[in-house]
């Protein structure tokens, strides 16, 4: 516990909490903009498209909101050359630890931040019923799982390297990945494509009557194996970077 | 019965990729000591201190500190007792050195008392809600110092503590640093690649030389070193060895001279008359001193700094 509020002392002054907000706030002005006059097809569909349209949208943003969260998490240790220091007062394993649960924190506030949002918007917009929780449910654990892949990747990065231009620009190419993805197919084994992989809600459009059904699809064996794959990666990225943390000479 | 040292280093040895940058160290810390550790730089003295910290690994040889030996699992319990300031201060440049401080106490468990403390000690009091950013290379320094010195340790490391600073910072770290084992009880270890800062601090030394320990005693033993000579140069110095001889003086000849330990003023003159009235021409006869400098330029090779 020392050394996770040690980790929280360490970023005060640092606006990470605000630097956070404001990239969500973008994704939050997007679900503002998007269906702001909503027909009564889209109030009846409402709860299941926001379902569709948020992985779409964590899948452009979050790579870049993670990379910012492990860079600003782990450049303070750079910059103070503290990692000599710090390695003799405890186990750089319990460094890392630190260093994931204080990040993970901020992830759980973002993604809870988030799924309040979308409801609320709901309630506001007038959808029609509730929302389905167990598919909320589900999705919040996805989402969380996801960023948490993808903020190990960025973590790992950012203490491997002193420039953090590195690990952002990774951040930035992961979001441009993650928009590609989306054109080729709904599910990737990447870690970027995770969002994509374990989007619950899918659209079928008609070209002929030209009208647009969502629906909560089951999981192929392949897409299954996606889904899984977020988990592999969490732990994949975890191991490396305590590997690296415990193993690196300073 | 001998005390027991409180670092203990056996063959000690750092490999990287196929450059062997610490041989086989052998370091012996007394309790209570100030232990100067010397040598030019690149020699192998802050590997040396970053094992001893668990910060490097040794590719060979083992380490003791309190009397124990150190593995992974006692690292940081063994680690607790020590403080450490390596090459140059850690700090987050956001914080105010208080706030820098607190993190530690944080980490080390000791009491929040400490950080006034030991602020107070290396007179950085006044400046403690400054972020640490707007500090001088200086004030730096010493809020290492300070972090160092949290807990009170009964082991401080410290390598180059004097780097950057101005004459009169030297002189008050050098000064703050004689004072710890009197006052707190601590054993210091100091690097250095400066024979007078050295010689001004510590009570023992050691020097090493491209990763070897060439030389380990107390400060004392290093001075006696340090001895006055006779040099003479002659016609046929064969003959006025013998000479020597006959009269017990161990004499010895480098390049064209004979070195013969130091003698009283009525021996020089009557060696004098001697050697002439055994027609052995007198060219010079020279009073020589061997310095500090050069036994310790003599131990770890021209290229040190002093």
């Amino acid at each position: 516990m020392n050394t996770l509020r040690m980790e929280f002392q360490k970023i005060k002054r640092k606006k990470i909490a605000l630097t956070i907000c404001a990239l969500v706030s973008v994704q939050f002005a997007w679900l503002l903009w998007s269906g702001s006059r909503p027909d009564e097809d889209a109030r009846l569909q409402g709860w299941i498209e926001t379902l569709y349209s948020l992985p779409l949208m964590n899948v452009i943003m979050m790579p870049t909101i993670m990379s910012v969260l492990a860079s600003r998490l782990a450049d303070v240790e750079h910059k103070g050359n503290t990692y000599k220091l710090l390695n003799t007062l405890r186990r750089p394993g319990a460094l890392y630890h630190a260093k994931v649960i204080c990040g993970l924190l901020f992830i759980l506030a973002v993604c809870a931040a988030q799924f309040i949002f979308v409801i609320a918007l709901g309630y506001t917009r007038g959808y029609a019923g509730h929302p389905e929780w167990k598919y909320y449910a589900a999705a919040f654990v996805l989402n969380l799982a996801c960023c948490l892949s993808l903020y190990l990747l960025q973590l790992l990065l950012s203490m491997l390297f002193f420039n953090q231009m590195i690990p952002l620009v990774a951040g930035l190419g992961g979001s441009m990945l993650g928009l590609i993805l989306m054109y080729v197919k709904m599910y990737s084994f990447l870690p970027w494509g995770g969002f994509l992989s374990a989007a619950q809600a899918r659209m079928d459009w008609n070209p002929d009557t030209r009208i647009i059904r969502f629906y909560y699809r089951a999981y192929s064996p392949v897409e299954l194996c996606a889904v899984f794959m977020i988990f592999v990666w969490i732990v994949v990225f975890y191991t490396a970077g305590r590997i690296l943390f415990s193993r690196k000479e300073v | 019965m001998p005390t027991q040292n409180l670092v203990e280093t056996h063959n000690l040895t750092k490999q990287y990729d196929k450059i062997r940058c610490v041989k086989a160290v052998d370091m012996q810390v007394p309790p209570g000591s100030i232990y100067g550790f010397l040598g030019p730089n690149g020699a192998g003295k802050s590997t040396t201190l970053k094992m001893i910290l668990g910060l490097a690994k040794p590719t060979e040889g083992s380490i003791t500190l309190f009397g124990m030996p150190v593995h992974e699992k006692k690292r940081m319990k063994l680690l607790a007792q020590t403080g450490s300031l390596i090459e140059s201060p850690s700090y987050y440049g956001h914080l105010t050195g208080e706030e820098n401080l607190r993190i530690i106490q944080t980490l080390k468990g000791c009491s929040e008392k400490d950080i006034d403390e030991v602020l107070k000690i290396v007179r950085l009091y006044d400046a403690r809600g400054k972020l640490a950013n707007h500090y001088s290379l200086g004030m730096k320094q010493r809020l290492g110092l300070a972090a160092a010195l949290l807990g009170f340790p009964k082991l401080l490391i410290l390598d180059e503590p004097t780097n950057g600073l101005d004459p009169a910072g030297i002189q008050e770290m050098r000064e703050l640093i004689c004072t710890l084992p009197s006052k707190y009880g601590m054993t210091v270890i100091v690097s250095s690649h400066l024979l007078s800062e050295i010689d001004q601090m510590a009570d023992h030394v050691g020097i090493i030389r491209k990763g070897e320990l060439v030389y380990q005693d107390t400060l004392e033993s290093l001075h006696s070193h340090a001895k006055e000579q006779i040099a003479l140069r002659v016609s046929h110095t064969a003959i006025a060895l013998d000479l020597l001889r006959q009269d017990g003086i161990e004499a010895v000849q480098e390049a064209d001279y004979l070195l013969l330990p130091m003698v009283g003023d009525a021996y020089v003159a009557n060696l004098c008359k001697r050697l002439v009235a055994h027609h052995i021409s007198l060219y010079r006869v020279e009073k020589r001193e061997k310095s500090l400098e050069d036994i310790f330029l003599s131990l770890t090779g021209k290229e040190s700094s002093l």
